[in-house]
């Protein structure tokens, strides 16, 4: 069922409404499990409305198996969706530092606000986001370190690639995942994909990937399938970045989600103009290039790649 | 007086971003001041305040080689990029250098830009910054101190400004330049004031006289100047945030800096097709309007107004 779950009038004879579509079954009580699977937080990230789409066709096509509530959030940003806008339109701010909002303040705000309320009570919530349009990524569960001990387990079941723990940073509790972690929905966010894009293997897979996790916890009647990725984490070795020390054009080597030898040239950072090369990039380590930079023109500092270095690595010395 | 590049940043295309500071005085004496102008590419009065700061500095030191006592940098602004763009934020990904702080000299490029120019500032007694506010407001001239700054909130009255805003601190601040120059022992003010994209100059040169008072009462000039406000006290709940409830034209019909008692007209909302008169907005208590709305398109639920209520008069130090 589609219900409208904030409405706020636009000056000129328009409405900004945030949709989810709702499927439950027929009898709900206190134990009935609820999921609420977000995206389009950022709008310039397309990814998780191929995921949407799918998933919607799933429980449209197997109701009967339907045991606890699912909602699917498409569009969290509508307007910034529909301009390729990334931040909150107008006001020029990303809705994903401003949760877990405040109805007393400026209208992101307000709208972050509505979005805590509305997914509340989940159970268990999937923020799903595509990087940006400058960095193409291997699908991953991106999970606090404080978080860490509860939340593995169940990224585990989305069969995806790569989980990637991180260290708690104090920025990073104004996202939506750290307030509903707070509010104690387990909530997982994935990044695929790049941003203004959709990598229909990737969407497919993760498709896959939830309701294995909705079967996992009781939320769909379904046999659940082995995994058949093997998940990787940083749990016990190092996440390394390779940031442009020149400005210039990037042009990459290797293609993405490739395993690299430490030492392996990465690419390229050139000038149109003289015709030189500004930069080569070599790999620090032997690992897994699960980052890749997209958008080819690069500042110092630009980030270029992430690697996931091979903890064989470790057991070798 | 001694003009730097501070630090530089190259571009593909464009000529290289060069930060550029201002010194007088003599470099390591004490007392020491800093002053950094806007990050923000369109905080034209702050770049107005910085530019007229360093004329009437390098004027008077010429004049009189004792004028400056201690040693005073200013950097009039840290993003000539986005002002040559009319752009707010970085101009190739719409990063805000102001939540990059302390910064990450091998990160990214906003990282690289903010760790530049923390390592450049982060070392002087007294640090303050020229912002504008980031919503779509304008207003009045006053001072802020995050909430970790209580201990020195009596220098704030050196300013001689009508207020000083006490900021209750939420994770997005931990990465501003304030809150890392207050972690560094520096004593440090936002000075806030006029609107984005437009120079206000009566409020801007209020907030140069205020930074000149502040330089005098704290010994870092030989000057003299007339006595400015007591400096009231402005705590989180004395700001009352009046909300419009209807979308439309925005016809506003008091000023910032008003006096309005209760009951008092603000503003009124016009239907934007037919013209119908949807809303009046009404002050719902007495004070002083601090801010107000900016643009003449309102959504529904917007901030309308700030006002400082009446009875944080009673607010002591």
């Amino acid at each position: 069922m589609i219900e409208e779950v904030f409405n706020v009038n636009l000056p000129v004879n328009e409405t900004l409404t945030l949709r989810r579509n709702r499927f439950s079954p027929e009898d709900i009580s206190t134990s009935t499990k609820r999921i609420s699977i977000v995206t389009g937080i950022h709008g310039d990230e397309i990814e998780g409305q191929y995921v949407c789409y799918l998933l919607a066709k799933w429980l449209n096509n197997n109701k009967h198996c339907i045991k606890g509530i699912v909602d699917i959030y498409p569009s969290m940003n509508p307007m910034g969706i529909d301009s390729i806008t990334r931040g909150f339109p107008f006001y020029d701010v990303d809705l994903n530092r401003n949760f877990p909002g405040n109805t007393s303040d400026f209208m992101p705000a307000q709208v972050a606000n509505a979005i805590v309320d509305t997914v509340r009570g989940s159970d268990f919530a999937i923020d799903i986001h595509a990087s940006n349009i400058f960095l193409r990524e291997l699908p991953q569960v991106r999970i606090s370190r404080s978080t860490a001990d509860e939340l593995i387990p169940l990224a585990e079941k989305l069969d995806i690639e790569f989980i990637w723990v991180h260290d708690a940073v104090t920025v990073l509790e104004s996202t939506f995942a750290h307030a509903m972690n707070s509010l104690g929905t387990k909530t997982l966010v994935v990044e695929m994909g790049v941003g203004m894009r959709i990598t229909k293997e990737y969407g497919q897979s993760l498709t896959k990937g939830i309701l294995n996790l909705l079967a996992h916890v009781g939320i769909i009647e379904r046999a659940v399938l082995p995994t058949t990725k093997t998940t990787v984490s940083n749990l016990h070795s190092e996440v390394f970045f390779v940031n442009a020390s020149k400005s210039g054009i990037f042009i990459p080597i290797l293609e993405h989600n490739v395993t690299v030898l430490k030492g392996e040239k990465l690419g390229e950072i050139i000038d149109p103009l003289s015709g030189r090369i500004q930069e080569t990039l070599i790999s620090p380590c032997n690992g897994l290039l699960f980052t890749i930079r997209e958008y080819p023109v690069v500042y110092e500092g630009s980030l270029l790649a992430r690697i996931l270095e091979d903890p064989k690595e470790d057991t070798a010395l | 007086m001694k003009e730097e590049v501070l630090f530089e940043i190259s571009s593909l295309s464009r000529n290289s971003l060069k930060v550029k500071g201002f010194r007088f005085g003599r470099e390591g004496t004490t007392p020491s001041c800093v002053i950094v102008g806007p990050m923000m590419g369109t905080a034209i009065d702050q770049l107005w305040i910085a530019s007229q700061l360093v004329r009437f500095l390098r004027q008077h030191e010429l004049a009189n080689a004792a004028f400056v006592k201690g040693e005073i940098l200013v950097i009039p602004t840290v993003n000539p990029y986005s002002f040559n763009m009319g752009k707010n934020f970085w101009p190739l990904d719409n990063t805000d250098i102001d939540v990059m702080f302390p910064g990450y000299d091998k990160g990214e490029t906003t990282q690289r830009i903010a760790a530049r120019l923390f390592e450049k500032t982060n070392n002087y007694d007294y640090a303050i910054l020229l912002e504008a506010r980031k919503d779509h407001v304008e207003c009045i001239p006053y001072v802020e101190v995050l909430e970790s700054g209580m201990s020195y909130i009596e220098d704030a009255r050196a300013f001689g400004l009508d207020f000083i805003h006490v900021k209750e601190e939420m994770p997005n601040d931990t990465v501003s330049l304030t809150y890392n120059w207050n972690v560094w022992n520096a004593k440090a003010f936002s000075l806030i004031s006029g609107k984005k994209g437009i120079l206000h100059k009566h409020e801007a040169n209020k907030v140069f006289d205020a930074i000149v008072r502040f330089l005098v009462k704290k010994e870092l000039i030989d000057f003299s100047t007339f006595e400015g406000s007591h400096g009231n006290l402005v705590m989180p709940n004395d700001v009352e945030a009046i909300k419009s409830s209807a979308a439309g034209l925005f016809d506003t019909l008091a000023n910032i800096g008003d006096s309005v008692v209760h009951g008092q007209p603000l503003a009124r909302i016009f239907n934007a097709l037919d013209g119908t008169l949807i809303q009046t907005i009404i002050s719902p208590c007495d004070g002083i309007i601090s801010c107000r709305y900016d643009y003449s398109l309102i959504f529904q639920n917007a901030i309308a107004y700030r006002i400082v209520k009446v009875e944080s008069a009673q607010n002591t130090l």
